[in-house]
């Protein structure tokens, strides 16, 4: 099937909007992802853009649950949603939430709760192998949520049971709430970790469309090894004022940065 | 009631080839025949209890139907955010085998004992909870669980060779276990679970009446029913009894508007880890529990007051 690229501008304009509108915090985490995102639902992944929830689709877990608005910017982009549900973000009784849900079409798993989206896509990612399936799993995880240990059990088991049929994307924004992933609990070197745990491991800059393309495109290695990626990104990514600053975890947009945003992302 | 479980293991196995059980390391013989006859239906996950639930559910997600298996003090206990997240937000037919409930793991105390898991659970939206005392509430309550569309937990306590039941229930709403002559006129023992073992015993010596309750979660509203017009209830339970089938008891009581007359005496586990090490009787006399403080704690309770005239 055709799957046409997708604009990350695009999906930045819908994130800061949704932002705006939901008073949301959690914008840095979001934009960090947004190219991984568009590579992703660009043509890697397969799946059906006219059903979220068509059977054969490969399976796309947001482990860091606090990054959905760059889901829900594709699945804007996608028609998926509509316009409505970007105005209303967060509004009472509306059914998108802050996080991941498994209940929205789309996001799989809920991983509002950190450290639980990894072992469901290793849950995932077994059965599908046992059914000799060719559906793929797809899990983006945090760098903070690396610290979780839950990540490192499912890693072992998707390692043991050589789950070559599962793509971990490490969102590697260099951030977690409370500061620097390095300062707050030394993660590096992850990609060596990674490695260690018996995942052909890649890094690429997670900005880089081509770069994130060849990584995600790259096959397994024919022996059955779980892949991981490790996408080097800027918390903030693509609005200079939010990029690389922490405080965009939780600030929330005025109407002045709102339009100061969109001016950039025109 | 152990015994029950190797072969309705292999029977689910043999029936559905979505069944499939995951173990965090424990188990030992109980899996043997499983694993003879269908070793790829059972997954060591490893000592590794937070990515078994998370992997039965992407197993769930993906169409098959697990079954997990842990010491209760760690499935589900240790991983009861895992439990809400995981199975019960997205109400996820799993079902899930806590063993050694209560205090069956005396010697190896508070890590390894359970006396608050349902009370836990109880809490959580979307999932059933059972507590079988025998063989026979064990294969009714498995029975439900692998025909539910939501999770399903099932609390395996103390093993006793004695069945309760003379045969196969219905259902898995409370019974009779011990009928007497006036089932209203003294009191009435309520129990779940291993403890019902001791309230049909006591029950039988002094000719009153014993309910066993093996399901707890939904509410087992049909209690109400049995025990209307009484105006004394004991409520036995190797697990504390706040939060517990005292505590559920109270409330459907107190739902119903029945208040006031009735009052319900709680013998389950205090609010305290044990202290000292020794066998299970050694564990329940902490609490006083073991079979002698049970017996004589429902006979000063019957003689507390007289019988309430018809």
């Amino acid at each position: 099937m055709h799957i046409a690229p997708i604009d990350p501008r695009a999906l930045r304009r819908h994130i800061v909007r949704m932002a705006y509108a939901g008073r949301s915090a959690h914008l840095g985490c979001a934009l960090s992802l947004v190219e991984i995102c568009a590579v992703l639902f660009g043509g890697v992944m397969r799946y059906d853009r006219s059903d979220p929830l068509a059977s054969e689709r490969d399976l796309l877990l947001l482990s860091k649950g606090h990054g959905v608005m760059a889901l829900y910017a594709c699945f804007r982009e996608l028609g998926w949603m509509v316009d409505e549900d970007v105005r209303n973000y967060l509004a009472n009784g509306t059914r998108l939430r802050g996080v991941s849900e498994a209940d929205i079409p789309g996001c799989e798993v809920s991983g509002g709760s950190l450290g639980h989206g990894l072992p469901v896509a290793v849950g995932m990612a077994f059965g599908l192998l046992r059914q000799q399936s060719e559906r793929r799993v797809w899990c983006i995880v945090g760098d903070g949520e690396m610290n979780e240990g839950s990540m490192w059990e499912a890693m072992l088991f998707a390692s043991h049971q050589r789950l070559g049929n599962l793509t971990v994307i490490v969102d590697a924004n260099g951030f977690q709430a409370m500061g620097n992933t390095e300062e707050v609990l030394r993660l590096e070197p992850l990609a060596a970790k990674f490695a260690a745990f018996g995942f052909a491991t890649v890094e690429c800059d997670g900005h880089d469309i081509p770069a994130i393309t060849a990584a995600l495109h790259g096959g397994g290695d024919g022996q059955g090894r779980p892949r991981a990626i490790i996408a080097r990104t800027v918390k903030g990514h693509g609005i200079s004022f939010m990029a690389a600053d922490n405080r965009w975890h939780y600030t929330r947009l005025t109407a002045e940065t709102l339009a100061a945003a969109l001016e950039e992302l025109r | 009631m152990r015994h029950a479980l190797s072969p309705l293991l292999l029977e689910a196995a043999e029936q559905d080839e979505r069944f499939l059980v995951l173990s965090g390391d424990h188990g030992y013989e109980l899996f043997d025949g499983l694993r003879t006859h269908y070793p790829e239906r059972f997954v060591n996950v490893g000592v590794a209890e937070q990515s078994l639930v998370g992997i039965a559910a992407g197993l769930c997600r993906v169409g098959f139907r697990p079954c997990i298996y842990g010491l209760a003090a760690f499935v589900p206990m240790r991983v009861l955010e895992q439990v809400k997240i995981d199975l019960c937000h997205g109400s996820l037919p799993v079902i899930m085998l806590g063993d050694g409930a209560g205090l069956v793991y005396s010697v190896l105390g508070a890590s390894h004992q359970c006396g608050e898991d349902i009370a836990c659970l109880r809490s959580l939206p979307n999932i059933a909870v059972y507590s079988p005392c025998d063989a026979h509430e064990f294969r009714a309550c498995w029975n439900e669980a692998r025909q539910a569309s939501h999770p399903s937990y099932l609390r395996i306590g103390k093993a006793s060779p004695d069945e309760m039941h003379p045969g196969p229930l219905r259902g898995t709403g409370p019974v009779v276990v011990c009928e007497a002559a006036d089932a209203r006129a003294r009191g009435v023992v309520v129990a779940t679970g291993a403890m019902v073992r001791m309230g049909v015993q006591c029950a039988r010596e002094h000719g009153i009446r014993c309910i066993s309750v093996p399901r707890l979660k939904p509410a087992p509203v049909e209690l109400l029913e049995l025990l209307s017009g009484v105006q004394r209830i004991a409520v036995l339970e190797e697990h504390v009894s706040s939060g517990g089938l005292w505590s559920l008891l109270l409330e459907m009581l107190q739902s119903a508007g029945v208040t006031g007359h009735v009052s319900v005496e709680p013998i389950g586990l205090r609010d305290a880890f044990t202290q000292t090490a020794g066998d299970h009787q050694h564990a329940l006399s902490e609490h006083g529990l073991d079979d002698g403080q049970i017996a004589d704690r429902l006979t000063r309770w019957l003689n507390a007051r007289p019988a309430r005239m018809p």
